[in-house]
């Protein structure tokens, strides 16, 4: 967002913006920013709050603790959960940023017979509603022997049809010359794909690996219903099912456990707004 | 040769974990499927269908997620285009509030749930600041006729942010000497609004009442995090039906039939958007 062109940023791009038609702004919008910013604000200083009384006043005047912090790996498996997420986030990126370079170049280049339905496909892949299938996948997954295993939670997603899309999108628009150069010099196809389209790919490959981190650190629902046993199972996960034992009003345990899956999430939205942005507005434009 | 080899991972994986579990799940809805007896696995006919329609529990979700859906879409919508305009202009410290109101979306549900649940919680800091203010302090979740409000409100705020980035996107491509142009003319900021910018914004606004109806429909995680259905199912929605149908109760060819159903009224409802907002092809793009 930062860097976009200024000429379309406003009338006021050449000459910094008076203070006053800023200052304007924020006194209407600086609320609302606030509201969206207050709940994250609470979460963080309940989990250091010494006692869990819930509110900002008693959890601020007590000093601070990371005894909330210290219990989640003790009384719960919160470092396996952490790890689960980390392991399975790493897989489902690595192995969507891979199909989806292959599976979007070949779509982009039109380079199969048949590309219009292959694409078609896709597109509708990404109109049905995901959760709508929950049972028969879980039929396939169990016929696969798959439940309860890593597997169930990185195969379904390892290819995404979304990312293909985004960077179908992309290549459509590289120029050709590099590619016609190198095959008139005798390239064969696969060093074509290798040495000069990935590395042209890099940008889109870059938003396709955060927004499939976002998606996948955060998802629920199949993580759910794959897993039964506590070892395999991943943070949202385990924070859900951790809220509805013993510790359902132990806000300072629950708050403790939010603020801990949040923070990579929050870190890679911080590093890379960019990206992030640019990938939601390349979905809004297909 | 090369090109096969490139496209095969999605072939594969668009055979075995969505086209196959789609003629699947069609052909078990008309079945009494259940792990709990899956060698007597019966053809049923319509019959699942038929129980549905006739199942007040069905209704009763259908009726919490259609309030969801009402309740909840005007206002993000109207918010979202409301901050889009308002962040679009140059002002200083505008990225800053560009990317404050995005933080939501890119946190977990779960925890945005939990957060929420303790917001609401009847001794929790919201009814703090009601009670400050001399306020009716109800208790929110706990409470059948707050609970579903209760929820809508945390997605409200959680969505707006997310659709105002795609309205921006919408702004930002209408061509800036269209507005010139009307200054020229004499025409206001009020004029531009409403005869250039919300005209052009026609598609933009499409795509963001289906891509968030399509969402709306699908209310989860919410529901198991901060009510698991209740109080007295007046939080369970479609899906929460159907997964407790599901994995609780084993009805699964049941579940396939109520899957169908909650994917055949999508297709009814984008169409409908389709035909009332906007024309496809303007969509397409």
């Amino acid at each position: 967002m930062r860097s976009e062109a200024p000429a379309r940023g406003g009338e006021a791009a050449a000459i910094p913006p008076a203070w006053s038609r800023s200052a304007l702004r924020w006194l209407w919008l600086g609320p609302v920013l606030l509201t969206m910013l207050v709940p994250f604000a609470w979460m963080l200083a309940v989990s250091l709050a010494p006692v869990s009384g819930g509110s900002f006043a008693r959890a601020l005047s007590a000093g601070l603790t990371l005894e909330h912090y210290r219990a989640l790996f003790l009384v719960a498996p919160i470092g396996t959960y952490l790890a689960n997420s980390a392991l399975v986030a790493a897989a489902v990126v690595g192995l969507n940023v891979a199909t989806a370079a292959m599976v979007g170049y070949v779509l982009g280049r039109r380079r199969v017979p048949g590309e219009k339905f292959w694409t078609l496909g896709i597109v509708a892949t990404l109109m049905l509603p995901k959760q709508v299938l929950m049972v028969p996948l879980y039929l396939v997954m169990s016929r696969l022997h798959l439940i309860d295993t890593y597997g169930a939670l990185i195969l379904p997603f390892a290819v995404d049809a979304f990312s293909i899309f985004l960077v179908r999108q992309y290549v459509i628009g590289l120029p050709h010359e590099l590619e016609e150069a190198a095959r008139v010099d005798g390239a064969s196809d696969w060093a074509i794909f290798r040495d000069i389209m990935l590395p042209l790919m890099k940008p889109v490959l870059a938003v396709v690996a955060i927004q499939s981190f976002l998606a996948n650190w955060n998802s629920f629902l199949y993580p759910l219903i794959f897993v039964d046993s506590d070892r395999l199972r991943t943070l949202p996960v385990g924070l859900a099912l951790l809220s509805q034992t013993e510790h359902s009003v132990d806000w300072g345990f629950l708050m403790a456990g939010s603020t801990l899956a949040s923070l990579p999430v929050l870190a890679v939205f911080a590093a890379f707004q960019r990206q992030i942005l640019s990938g939601v507005l390349a979905g809004a434009e297909k | 040769m090369t090109s096969w080899t490139l496209l095969s991972p999605w072939a594969i994986s668009f055979a075995l974990f969505g086209l196959f579990p789609f003629v699947f799940s069609l052909a078990a809805s008309f079945s009494d499927y259940s792990p709990i007896h899956s060698g007597h696995t019966r053809w049923v006919g319509l019959s699942n269908y038929g129980r549905a329609l006739t199942d007040p529990a069905f209704w009763g979700a259908l009726g919490n997620t259609a309030f969801f859906v009402l309740g909840t879409i005007p206002f993000t919508t109207a918010l979202a285009l409301l901050l889009a305009l308002a962040v679009q202009p140059a002002f200083r410290g505008r990225t800053l509030f560009r990317v404050g109101f995005f933080v939501p979306s890119v946190v977990s549900i779960v925890v945005l749930s939990l957060v929420f649940k303790g917001l609401y919680a009847p001794d929790g800091p919201l009814n703090a600041v009601l009670r400050a203010l001399g306020l009716r302090t109800p208790a929110w979740l706990l409470d059948p006729a707050t609970a579903l409000p209760a929820i809508m409100a945390m997605d409200v705020w959680s969505a707006s942010g997310y659709y105002m980035v795609i309205f921006l996107a919408g702004l930002e491509a209408i061509p800036r000497d269209l507005y010139d142009a009307a200054r020229l003319e004499g025409a206001t900021g009020w004029d531009c609004l409403t005869s250039i910018t919300l005209p052009l914004l026609r598609p933009t606004l499409l795509f963001v009442l289906v891509v968030n109806t399509v969402r709306s429909l699908q209310i989860f995680a919410e529901v198991f995090v901060m009510t698991r259905g209740g109080p007295l199912h007046r939080t369970t929605t479609v899906v929460y039906y159907l997964y407790e149908e599901a994995f609780y109760r084993f009805n699964l060819g049941y579940a396939c039939a109520v899957a169908y159903l909650l994917f055949l009224l999508t297709l009814v409802l984008a169409e409908v958007q389709l035909r009332l907002v906007g024309k496809p092809a303007e969509a397409a793009r």
